[in-house]
This record gives structure tokens, C-alpha cells and sequence, in this order.
């Protein structure tokens, strides 16, 4: 049935492309599950504006000040969630990355405080740190045959044990200034909002990360390799895909984002301390998967993962702003989860 | 008393989907004790006609009767229910269950205690197995059987359902002669019990052998059913294709000229050995430009082996012997440094091996060579899409778009990606395994046509293939394969069907022996 329409129009004609608008009840529905988490972005934004206390006649939610504490505060979980992207997109999963914001937020501290570092080495070593960490990573599993899974949850524990061996188990507070003992004021910038006070410095790292990566992933020979082994690991094999490369690039790339996280969370809280990041490999994996992104591999994307990250944000935000209960926020949160998960199998039916 | 009626009438059977007619006003008959064959090429309707009788499609036009009665399914359980049975291409068993447990999955027999019956199990499925004319032991794991043993199984199960017509799609798509033969057996034996079997095939040899009628689909219309002792290969072909296929093999214009390929005993040790695998064992053979060698030999010969062995992507262990492409020694390291020396590969399993099924049919074609359309990691898109084109133009690839997922195109199809994938690194060795397994009639033809205008062009293909006819119709020279070593060697010219099977079964007696 296909030939027979594709001998009608050329065979290379077809499908609109990607950026025109869909006509038809058919393609509506093919865009809306297409851009899932967009459109769950843009009901959960118009929701919790219709959610929103009032304040002297504002709605508090829209406040350039809220919204700009919603996208600084799902920076650390947004930056880790874009490097477990990669890790899902090959079908792996990446469990050492909340130990790995640990080892980084203690490192920096550690570095600063009592080795005198600068900024830009104690930053520097971090990252190396948590690239090597999650290389090696990627090497024992594609070396050894070992899933990701183990091979990460062995990682979680390995990142936890070296942070606080590092810092002694202990929290290391920032105190900011010239001298020894001291940290570098210059390191303080991560608690700074440029703009006037609309951009907080996490969030512009943020979406610098979220923009480098959406770029890598649509224009790279790395990004088609990445898919590739995702769909079909023998075939891309087969094809010439160097696997076992891209698969520990991959799992440098998380570990170094991880890192970066650790690093901001350090600059937040004024500390580092080794026990920071722990839970944050599944509030990643939550937003990757709202994004849309199959945990089968093959199938997602980094701006999905954006929103599926701002998406909680937003909500945890509006929740908040009601003083809704912790717990009760912890019980939407995963029904939220369940839904986007509901819709992806609903599309993968359709196919 | 009446006529009895036939077993299976269907008649005026239509359907469409969004407005495409997949059937249009089809009749198809089946009697008692009837091998009835129904033909024709990918999207003719025959998987339609199969989905309509085994319940999958309820929406559809036309009548069904079984033994006179007006029957009318409205879930695959009814068609069961009513003794349809069909055997697909993938088959419903579970692989990590032994044969008796799959035989009776979720009708186990059960002792008084409610536990289950394990031994009254293996005795039912012993004594089923026998009576479909099977020798296997119902205790076996169904994973260490071969396909062709496994589909044993299914028709067994299909038996103990009271099975009235079963439907076999493709039986033999993953079956060596031998194994061929033996399913054959076992039809013949359905046969005198009075069963009507479907059976749906591209290879009309077979077809031949087995069958007593043929139904011919082409287009969702009914192109004819014939008595097939009254017809003949030609006119099958004919009624397919809807017009006369002189030439299925065109006359190979090229001229071998030098060596490319030099293989001499290339022997792998394998790391761990796998059972049903034969590794190279002193293999020596050569490839010359311009030239195609064909690969006969049973299922297991070890063309698949030796194969995947000069790609780089054979099972790892100790290699001996050398391999030379153009005088150059080759590592056989990996698949990409195969593809770096100018080996290109189309594997047998092409939705395992050859494609990424969800992803689109550009980035199929390009994933081999995506260098050439990249600076500084960067896909140049507009080139690449360019090279799509051409590939989509020059090898007739039908698709709704260039961005249309690869699941959405037929076999032959599928299959023509897997190649352009290949031919866009610019091979100078093509190594083909069973490249038109699956494929119809007319993808077929344009296969035989791109080996041999490839080879004009001055490329090696190494051709491997278990359908005598085509080693003979397209190569100029055969080798034939038997437990991982060379058999014989033959000049296509000389070579007879007859020979090569005496070649490659008598190799497969003397191997079995001192093992």
C-alpha cells in the first residue's frame, strides 16, 4: 500500500518537515505526542498561573523574581538530567550521578578551603574528576559486559565512599575571601543574577548546557552514532558505529555534568558537603522520561529533557507557593510521572 | 446426500486501510487434505487475507465458512476456537521452556493436589510429538533447537488444538534443505489426516513440491488459483508480477579480472565455542574483481561464519591463516575497520543486524559512511540528503518520505536500505547473507540486477545463499561449505544442482561422525 502511494509522488517527497505546522485531526495528534512534554510544559505553566496566590493584586507565580528561582532551581537536576539523557539515549542508565554531586560539592570545597586553589583549577580538577569517574565507568561495563545498571550502582557507592573520605565526612563551609583558609570571592558569582537581578547565574548554565547539548545531539556524526546504538546495538555495530567509544563518552559526559551540578550546589549552599546530590539520579530520570525520552533507547530528546525538568520545577514551585504539604508534593510528583509515562506507551502503541 | 462442502471458503473478502484497498473481492478455497499455496508479491494482500481468516482483522467485507457453516471471528480465539491455526514467521513459543511445557502453556495438566503434572506432561507431549511425525525430546529446552525444530513444535501445538487448517507463513524463510525436507515430511503427513494447510511462500520451487493448488494475490485482487501439476513456473510468475519476467537472472556483462580477495587457511579458534556455529576451518578462497562467487552449503555450513569472520564481526578467539584484500593483509579487527579497508556486509537478519527499525531511512542509509558527510564531527545535511536521494532514485526504494521510520517499509525494501547503507562506503568486497531471504519475486529481479551491474562496475561480491537456483542463476564461480571448510569449488557453468547438494549434505554425514 505504501508503494503503491509512493510511486504517485516522488519517492523522496512525504512528510511535511519537522517545523511545519500539522494539518488534520491525525497529525494533530501525531504533533501533541511528538512535542508530549511541551505541551505538558505549557498546561502545567498555564496551571499554575490559574493556581497562583495573589499578592497586592499579583499573581506571585509570575514574578519575574518566581520564575527565575523556578529555572535556578532546577538547574543542578536540569544539568544532570541532560547528560542522563545521553546515558538513556544508548540505552544505559547512569545511578552514580546524585554520589557524584557529592564527591564534586565536597571536592570544590575541599580544594578551595584548605589546598588554596583558585577558582579555576579547583573547578577544573572537579570536572576531570567527575568525567574520569564516569568514563571508567563506561569502561568496566562495555569491557566487562556488565549493565549500566550494576555498574553504576557499584559507582554510587564507590563516589559516596571517596567524598567523604575526602572531606573527612564532613561538610565544608565556604568562607569567602583573600588568604589561606579561604575561598575565592570570585567563586561567590554562583549566588549572583546578571540582568538585573532576572537571570540567576545556575540558570544561565543551565541553558548554556541544555543549548550545547540540543546542538550536539541534532548535528553530530557523536549524536547519529548515539541513536544508533540506542535503536539497535548489533546493527549499529555492524555498521561501523565504534560502540564501546561512544558508549564511555557517553557516561564521561553525565559523569562530567554530575560534577558541574556538584560544583553550582557547592556555590548555592555556601558548602560542600559529601552526603549533596543524594536522590538526584532519580528526580533526573523523572525528568528525562517526562521529556519523553524511551528508557529503551534510541528515542528522546534534550530539549524533552528540558522541559520534563522545568515541568517540576514549576510544579514543586506552585505547590509550594500554596504551602502545600511536602509530602502531598512528593505523592503529585509521581503521579505526574506515571502520566507521562502512560502517554509515551500510549505512542509507542500507535506505532 | 450433498456435496461436502470444502473446509475453508472465503468469499468476496475485502479490506482497506484509510482508504487503500489491501483486498478487493478475493475468493480462496481450501478442501480436505489440501496443501493450497497462496502467492504473491510483498503488499499483495496475502498477509491481509491470512490476518482476515486467523481473527486478527474483524473489520472487513466478505463471508467465511468452515465446512459449510458461516463463520464470523471477532478475536484470533474465535479462529482458534473454530480450528484455524496459524504459524507465523516469528514464532509464538517461549525460548526458555522446555518443548512439552510450550506445547501446553496455560493448559497444563495438573495432579489432584492442583500442582502440576510434570510427568504426564512429558508422556502427552512425547506421544503428540510422534504423532506429528517428530523425533525430539520433550524435556529439551526450546532455545537448543533449531527454527526449523521449534516450527515442529508449533504445528505439534497447532495439533493438540484440533487444528483443522493451519496456516503457515514462511515456514522455510529460516530453514536449511535439510530441514526443508523435513517439515515437508511432516505436511505430507497433515496431509492423509485430512488437514487443509495454507501455505504462504516466495519460493516457488517449493511451491511446486509441495503445494496441490496455488492462489495467486497481486494488487489485493485475485490473479487466478491454479492445479499446480497443471502449470508451470513461468506462468506463476506471470500471474505475480502481472508481466512475463524473461530474465530473473540478467547475464553478468562483467568481466573478472584480478585478484581482491585472498583467503588462504583462514582457521578461527573460538574463544567460546557456541553450539550450531561452525567456525572457519582452512578455508582458502579467492575473490577477483569484477567477480561473483557464490556460498552454498547447508544451514550450519558455516557461511554465515566465515562470513561475519572477514567483516571483523565473527565470534572472538584465535585466528590463523591470512586475508588479503588488494595484497594487503588484513587485521579482521572489527566491522569498522572492515568498512575502512573497503569490505561492505548485508547480514541475513536484516530487521536484527542490518537495520534501526524506528529510526528514519536517512539515517540508515548514511550511519556507515556518515564521514563523508561530516567536517569536524558536523553532518553537513544538505549533502547527506543529497546522497539519500541518489541512493532512494538508484537502487528504487519505495518509501512514504526520507524521513519515514525504516519499520514502515516493506521487506524488499527494508532490504535495498540495508544495501545502500553498504554501497555508500563505497566497497571495493561486497559479502552478501542470504541478501533476498523474505524478499518478493520483483525486489528480487532488481537485487540480481544491482549484484550484477556491481560487478561490471569491477566489485568482488561473495555471495552467501541457500536457494540453489539463484547461486547458479547470478555467480560465476560456487563454493561450497560443509562444517566450517571448503567443500568444493566449481565454475557456476559447470555446477548442477544436483552437485552442490551432494556436496554440501555429504559433507554434513562426514562431520557429524567423528564427532
Amino acid at each position: 500500500m505504501i508503494e503503491q502511494q509512493a510511486q504517485e509522488s516522488p519517492a523522496a517527497a512525504g512528510r511535511p518537515s519537522p517545523g511545519a505546522l500539522p494539518h488534520g485531526r491525525r497529525e494533530w495528534i501525531d504533533f501533541v505526542f511528538r512535542f508530549q512534554s511541551l505541551f505538558g510544559l505549557l498546561a502545567v505553566f498555564i496551571a499554575a498561573i490559574a493556581f497562583s496566590p495573589v499578592r497586592n493584586g499579583e499573581l506571585l507565580f509570575l514574578t519575574t523574581e518566581n520564575l527565575a528561582n523556578v529555572v535556578r532551581s532546577v538547574s543542578e537536576i536540569g544539568i544532570i538530567a541532560v547528560g542522563m539523557t545521553f546515558v538513556i539515549l544508548v540505552a544505559g542508565i547512569d545511578l552514580s550521578v546524585g554520589a557524584v554531586v557529592g564527591l564534586a560539592a565536597s571536592g570544590v570545597a575541599v580544594l578551595m578551603m584548605e589546598r588554596d586553589m583558585g577558582v579555576a583549577p579547583a573547578v577544573a580538577i572537579v570536572l576531570a574528576i567527575g568525567l574520569a569517574f564516569g568514563a571508567v565507568q563506561g569502561l568496566i561495563s562495555t569491557r566487562l559486559g556488565i549493565q549500566s545498571f550494576i555498574v553504576t550502582l557499584a559507582g554510587l557507592q564507590v563516589a559516596r565512599g571517596l567524598a567523604r573520605i575526602w572531606s573527612d565526612g564532613q561538610g565544608v563551609p565556604l568562607a569567602y575571601g583573600d588568604g589561606p583558609d579561604l575561598a575565592p570571592e570570585a567563586f561567590s558569582v554562583l549566588n549572583e543574577r546578571l540582568l538585573g537581578g532576572l537571570l540567576p547565574v545556575p540558570a544561565l548554565i543551565f541553558l548554556t548546557v541544555g543549548a550545547i547539548a540540543i546542538f550536539v545531539l541534532r548535528r553530530t556524526t557523536f549524536a547519529r552514532h548515539v541513536y544508533a546504538i540506542g535503536g539497535n546495538e548489533r546493527a549499529a555495530r555492524l555498521s561501523g558505529v565504534p560502540v564501546a567509544r561512544v558508549k564511555v563518552a557517553v557516561f564521561a559526559i553525565a559523569g562530567m555534568l554530575a560534577a558541574l551540578a556538584g560544583i553550582i550546589h557547592a556555590g548555592q549552599l555556601n558548602q560542600g558537603s559529601p552526603n549533596d546530590g543524594a536522590g538526584y539520579e532519580l528526580d533526573a530520570i523523572a525528568a528525562v522520561v517526562i521529556g519523553g525520552t524511551s528508557l529503551m533507547g534510541g528515542r528522546g530528546t534534550v530539549a524533552g529533557t528540558l522541559a520534563g525538568a522545568l515541568l517540576l520545577g514549576i510544579l514543586n514551585n506552585v505547590l509550594a507557593l500554596n504551602n502545600v504539604d511536602a509530602n502531598v508534593q512528593l505523592l503529585i510528583k509521581g503521579l505526574v510521572i506515571v502520566a507521562a509515562a502512560a502517554l509515551l506507551s500510549l505512542r509507542g502503541r500507535d506505532d | 446426500m450433498a456435496e461436502r462442502p470444502p473446509l475453508l471458503r472465503m468469499r468476496g473478502i475485502a479490506k482497506s486501510f484509510g482508504g487503500v484497498h489491501a483486498l478487493r473481492g478475493v475468493d480462496f478455497e481450501l478442501r480436505h487434505g489440501e496443501v493450497h499455496a497462496l502467492l504473491g508479491e510483498n503488499g499483495a494482500g496475502k498477509s491481509t487475507l491470512i490476518n482476515v481468516l486467523s481473527g486478527v482483522l474483524t473489520d472487513h467485507d466478505g463471508a467465511i465458512e468452515i465446512e459449510g457453516e458461516e463463520a464470523s471471528f471477532h478475536r484470533p480465539a474465535d479462529a482458534q476456537a473454530a480450528g484455524v491455526a496459524t504459524i507465523h514467521q516469528e514464532l509464538d513459543l517461549v525460548p526458555e521452556m522446555p518443548v512439552a511445557e510450550n506445547l501446553f502453556l496455560g493448559r497444563e495438566p495438573r495432579t489432584r493436589l492442583g500442582l502440576l503434572d510434570r510427568r504426564r506432561m512429558l508422556r502427552d507431549a512425547r506421544e503428540l510429538l510422534a504423532r506429528t511425525g517428530v523425533e525430539l525430546d520433550p524435556a529439551r529446552r526450546l532455545r537448543s533447537l533449531r527454527v526449523g525444530e521449534q516450527q515442529l513444535v508449533e504445528i505439534a501445538k497447532a495439533l493438540s488444538l484440533d487444528a483443522r487448517i493451519i496456516v503457515m507463513d514462511e515456514p522455510t524463510s529460516a530453514l536449511a534443505d535439510a530441514e526443508v525436507e523435513q517439515l515437508f515430511r511432516v505436511i505430507r503427513d497433515l496431509r492423509t489426516q485430512n488437514i487443509g494447510v495454507i501455505y504462504v511462500s516466495h519460493r516457488l520451487e517449493e511451491v511446486a513440491a509441495i503445494a496441490d493448488r496455488a492462489t495467486v494475490l497481486r494488487d489485493g485482487q485475485l490473479a487466478g488459483t491454479v492445479e499446480l501439476a497443471a502449470s508451470s513456473r513461468a506462468e506463476l510468475i506471470r500471474m505475480m508480477v502481472g508481466q512475463p519476467l524473461d530474465e530473473l537472472f540478467p547475464k553478468a556483462a562483467a568481466k573478472p579480472d584480478g585478484e581482491l580477495l585472498e583467503v588462504d587457511r583462514l582457521s578461527v579458534l573460538p574463544r567460546r565455542p557456541k553450539p550450531g556455529r561452525s567456525e572457519p576451518r582452512e578455508v582458502s578462497l579467492r575473490v577477483r574483481r569484477g567477480e561473483i562467487v557464490g556460498l552454498a552449503g547447508l544451514m550450519g555450513s558455516g557461511r554465515t561464519e566465515l562470513l561475519e569472520t572477514l567483516y571483523g564481526a565473527g565470534a572472538p578467539g584465535r585466528r590463523s591463516g591470512s586475508v588479503r584484500l588488494d595484497g594487503r593483509e588484513l587485521e579482521l579487527g572489527s566491522p569498522r575497520a572492515a568498512l575502512a579497508a573497503g569490505i561492505g556486509f548485508v547480514p541475513e537478519d536484516r530487521k536484527e543486524l542490518g537495520l534501526v527499525l524506528g529510526q528514519s531511512v536517512t539515517t540508515n542509509v548514511t550511519i556507515a559512511a556518515l564521514h563523508r558527510f561530516a567536517r569536524a564531527g558536523l553532518v553537513n545535511r544538505s549533502r547527506e540528503r543529497g546522497a539519500v536521494v541518489q541512493a532512494i532514485a538508484d537502487l528504487h526504494i519505495k518509501a512514504p518520505g526520507r524521513l519515514a521510520a525504516v519499520r514502515t517499509l516493506s521487506g524488499g525494501n527494508q532490504q535495498k536500505v540495508v544495501f545502500a547503507k553498504q554501497l555508500l562506503t563505497r566497497p571495493r568486497l561486497l559479502l552478501l547473507d542470504e541478501p533476498t531471504r523474505g524478499v518478493d519475486v520483483g525486489a528480487k529481479a532488481e537485487i540480481y540486477r544491482l549484484l550484477a551491474s556491481l560487478a561490471e562496475e569491477g566489485m568482488g561480491i561473495l555471495l552467501a545463499s541457500s536457494e540453489l537456483p539463484e547461486l547458479l542463476g547470478v555467480c560465476d564461480r560456487i563454493v561450497v561449505m560443509r562444517a566450517g571448510a571448503v567443500a568444493l569449488e566449481l565454475d557456476a557453468a559447470e555446477a548442477t544442482q544436483a552437485a552442490l547438494l551432494e556436496a554440501a549434505t555429504a559433507s554434513a554425514r562426514e562431520a557429524e561422525a567423528p564427532a
